[in-house]
This record gives structure tokens, sequence and C-alpha cells, in this order.
């Protein structure tokens, strides 16, 4: 999540991190195009 | 920084810097961008992908020799890597398989031409296996052992030669993944029996929740429209895990959207893709809409999927934007592989017509000059590497212009080749569309800077794939 919360004066409010990054890979498997996308019962 | 040079400088004969400045020299490139958002500004290094948001009021410290550039700097190589791999190291798992020229529609945007749709040939059964013998035998040199690679009845429509679709299928079923895209209106209990029990992915193609939109582009020779036969085969597939629907954005059906998904959550269809028509051939033209209001469209169709999920807990996916999200998130994990520079046609996949020609991608097969050969007489390798194949593949946003400068290059991809070769006249020149894509990735970066992106992906997205960036602490 890109917000975690602090406790100010007794409320708990969203501290907004400076950065937000993040970036996951993989071995890329990619066929779809736009006429057509093939689902999986692992891509519900 | 030591002397030692930037990652990636390592073997140059003369690197005109160390990289320890951001844009400038060998150091990184980091392109800020507003996206919309009250607190954060996108900040990309276009040539790997990498993103940040970045607050606005730190917006300085980015390009600094601070934690973020200093972790961006061990991995810069790495990323770079990566997307070269991605845009130029894939070879084909797929095939889009036509085995009829023929449609029992003639649909505005359709980019098989209608002569070959109204009079075309069907692929003999006989001669559909022995195709798939030929592709068999390829991808056994070509991918690894394990992996089926995928097969896609595609069409025109399929189902018009179903016989010989089901005996390919029956044949090689533990050789290959099959799907299938198809109007519906030839899907009959028996062939969705057929198709659902051999686990076989299912796209059917609705432009509108309602039949007067719908019918206008999507009709038979007649002018008849077929939103009732799509109903009524949406309904049948209920609970099946692997189908979609494919809803063709114009300007007919640009103010349907929001309604449309709307109508497929309340139908349970797990994914969708709302695709913007492709303006390859001339028809499609005729029902362009424009570039800003198909985006403002799209967007809102995304924040009423995303109330759904809120009120529901059950997500409709809206596919195309969702592989937006993954080309940030996580490039290698995309599914669709149009909005990638080069794209697909001819590296992830290629396309096999009736008559055994083999073209980059479907979108092609109504351009004779990017036939690359033909599956009975040339060796798939071959194809690949023919002139017709090399001038899709070797289209590369680097070179496009005004590609070459945009920051989101590599989440967008500059969309299509065939329909910027016929439409904008050469391969080096951008699709049909772009404040579409840009407008897109914005909204994905909104989503991430709110932690909301998982309510627009597939559950369990990230299965299989490894964290390589998380942000510093400051």
């Amino acid at each position: 999540m890109a917000r975690s919360t602090v406790k100010v004066a007794g409320k708990r409010k969203p501290a907004k991190k400076a950065v937000i990054a993040s970036r996951k890979s993989c071995g890329a498997k990619g066929t779809g195009l736009s006429h057509y996308i093939l689902m999986d019962e692992k891509a519900r | 920084m030591s002397g030692a040079g930037a990652p990636g400088t390592a073997g140059r004969r003369a690197a005109p810097s160390r990289g320890r400045f951001v844009n400038s020299g060998e150091g990184e490139t980091l392109q800020p961008i507003d996206v919309g958002h009250r607190d954060y500004l996108a900040v990309v290094d276009p040539d790997t992908a990498f993103w940040s948001l970045v607050a606005r009021d730190r917006l300085a410290d980015a390009f600094g020799d601070g934690p973020l550039v200093r972790a961006y700097r061990k991995r810069r190589e790495a990323f770079r890597k990566e997307m070269e791999g991605l845009r130029f190291g894939l070879t084909p798992s797929a095939v889009y398989f036509n085995p009829t020229e023929r449609c029992n529609l003639d649909c505005a945007y359709c980019y098989i031409p209608a002569t070959m749709r109204s009079g075309g040939e069907h692929m003999p059964a006989e001669r559909l296996l022995r195709a798939l013998e030929r592709l068999r035998d390829y991808f056994a040199r070509t991918v690894p052992p394990g992996v089926r690679p995928q097969i896609v009845f595609h069409g025109a429509e399929p189902l018009l030669n179903r016989d010989a679709v089901f005996a390919g299928i029956e044949a090689f079923g533990g050789v290959f993944r099959f799907g299938i895209q198809t109007n519906a209106t030839l899907l009959d209990d028996a062939a969705l029996s057929f198709l659902t029990g051999r686990g076989v992915s299912i796209g059917l193609s609705l432009d509108a929740p309602g039949r007067a939109v719908a019918d206008r582009t999507r009709k038979d020779w007649s002018g008849q429209g077929v939103h009732a036969a799509v109903l009524d085969a949406m309904e049948r597939l209920r609970g099946y895990d692997a189908w979609s629907v494919i809803c063709t954005m114009t300007r007919e059906n640009a103010g349907q959207l929001t309604r449309m998904v709307e109508f497929l959550h309340r139908r349970e269809v797990p994914t969708c893709l709302m695709n913007v028509v492709r303006c390859t051939l001339p028809p499609s033209r005729e029902v362009k809409p424009g570039d800003a209001a198909a985006a403002r469209a799209f967007l809102a169709a995304l924040d009423r999927s995303f109330e759904l999920y809120q009120e529901t807990g059950r997500k409709l996916v809206v596919g195309n934007f969702a592989n937006v999200l993954l080309a940030i998130l996580a490039p290698t994990a995309r599914r669709l592989m149009c909005d990638l520079s080069p794209c697909g046609g001819g590296r992830a996949f290629f396309a096999v017509t009736p008559g055994g020609d083999m073209f980059p991608c479907s979108e092609f097969i109504g351009l004779p000059r990017f036939n690359g050969g033909n599956l009975f007489r040339d060796e798939v390798e071959q194809v690949l590497r023919s002139p017709a194949f090399r001038e899709v593949t070797g289209r590369n946003v680097d070179a496009i212009d005004p590609c070459r400068r945009c920051a989101i290059r590599h989440y967008c991809g500059s969309p299509c080749p065939a329909e910027a070769h016929e439409l904008n006249g050469a391969m080096d020149r951008p699709g049909a569309f772009c404040e579409l894509y840009e407008e897109q990735v914005r909204y994905a970066f909104r989503l991430i800077a709110d932690g909301r992106q998982d309510a627009f992906l597939w559950d369990g997205w990230d299965a299989g794939t490894r964290t390589t960036f998380t942000a510093p602490e400051a």
C-alpha cells in the first residue's frame, strides 16, 4: 500500500511516503493481442 | 560514487562521464511526469521503464545523489537487460489460427476484408491437422520442455469450420493450450460443452449492453444484429473460469462503456477487453472515436469497475488496462503484447490463414505484402526472418517521432504497426491514438499512488514473480 498510518494527536492519519516505487519480474509469457486474451483458472 | 563507471557503461571505449549526475552524461535519465495526483509526481527512466512516485514537495531530492538514485543505480543495468530481453529476445509461443476466411457477420470495423469474409475458403480438417503437426514440430524445437504453446482459433468466425476446429482440439489437446474467439452465434450447447469440457479459453464479442447500440456495429450480412445470441451464450458461460468478452470501442458505443462495465459485472464476466477500434482498414475509420473522448469514456468505465468492486467484492478485470498496470508494475508479466515495442506480432505470436499463409499478426491478414511465407511450404523459422516479418518486428518506438521523446513509451509501445502503416503511412509513425494511452498511464500511476492497483488486476497476478525493486527508506 502506498500509505502507512501514524498516530497524530490521538487519531490515526495516513502518513504520506516520500517515495513509492516497486518492480517485479518474471519470465515473459505474454501472447495476447487486442483481439484476444487467453484466460485460465489462475487468471481470475 | 567510485570511479568505476555507472552500470551499463562497462566495456565502452570512451564513456563521456562517470555517470555521477542524473540527466547528464552517462547518468540516469529520470523524467518527471505530472500524473494528475495531488501529492505525487511520477519519475520515470524511459529506457528501462523504471518508475517511482515522488512526493511533490520532495521532488528535488529525487534528482540528487539520494537514496532513490543510489538504489536505482544498482538495478539500472538489470532493468535495461530485462527490457531488452522482453523487447528483442522473445520467440513465439502462440499462434492465431484462422481456420476459415468466412464470417456470418459483417461488422463495421473488422480487419478481415469483406471479400474474404463473404466468400473465402475453409481450411479442410485434414489440412488443419497437418498444420497443427507442423506447428507442434516447430515449437518442439523452440519452446522449453513442459511448456504448452497456445493455439487460438480466430477469425473471421472459426465456428463456421467447427468440425475441423474440434478435430484439431481433440487430436492436439495434450500438445497445445487452445483458445477460441467467436461471435457466439454458433456456440450452441454441444459446442459449448465440447469447449468447456476441454478447458478451452473462450472469447466472445459484444459492444454494448443494449441491443440498439450493440447491433449497429456487430450484425450479419442482412443487417440483423446478434446481441441476443451473445447474451444467451454469456448466460450459459456463467461460472466457467476461462472466458472473456471483448468490447471494441468505437464512436458508436464510447458513451456506453460505463453501462457496459455494469452489465458485464452483473453477468459475472471475469475479464473483458475494452479495446479502441484498430483503424487499419478504411471501414474501421468510419467509426473511430476521438482520442480525448475515448480516453474520457474509458477512464469513466474504469472508475465504475472500481466502484462495483468496492460494492460487491467481485472484480471485473478490464484486461487491456490491467496490462498497462502490469507494464508499470512488472513489465515482463504483461499478458497482452500490443502495448510494447516492438509489439508481439511476429515475435511472441504469429497468425496463420486457412491457406497456411503466415502473417506477423491477424491485423495484417488483409495486407498481402505482410505475408511472410506459408506454413506448408516454408520452415517457420525462415518465415520469422522474412522481410515481411522483419518490417513489423523492426518497428521500434525509440525511432518514432514523437514517441522517442515520450517518457511513457515503454508502457504504451505506440500501437499498432498495421494501423500506423495503413492509417498514417509508414511503420515509423504512431498509431491512431496517443492521448488514450497517456491518460491510461497517468490513471495507473494515480492508482498506484493511492494503493488501489490490485483492485484492477487479476487475483494472484504476481504469483511467480519476484520483487526486484522497492522504494528505499528515506
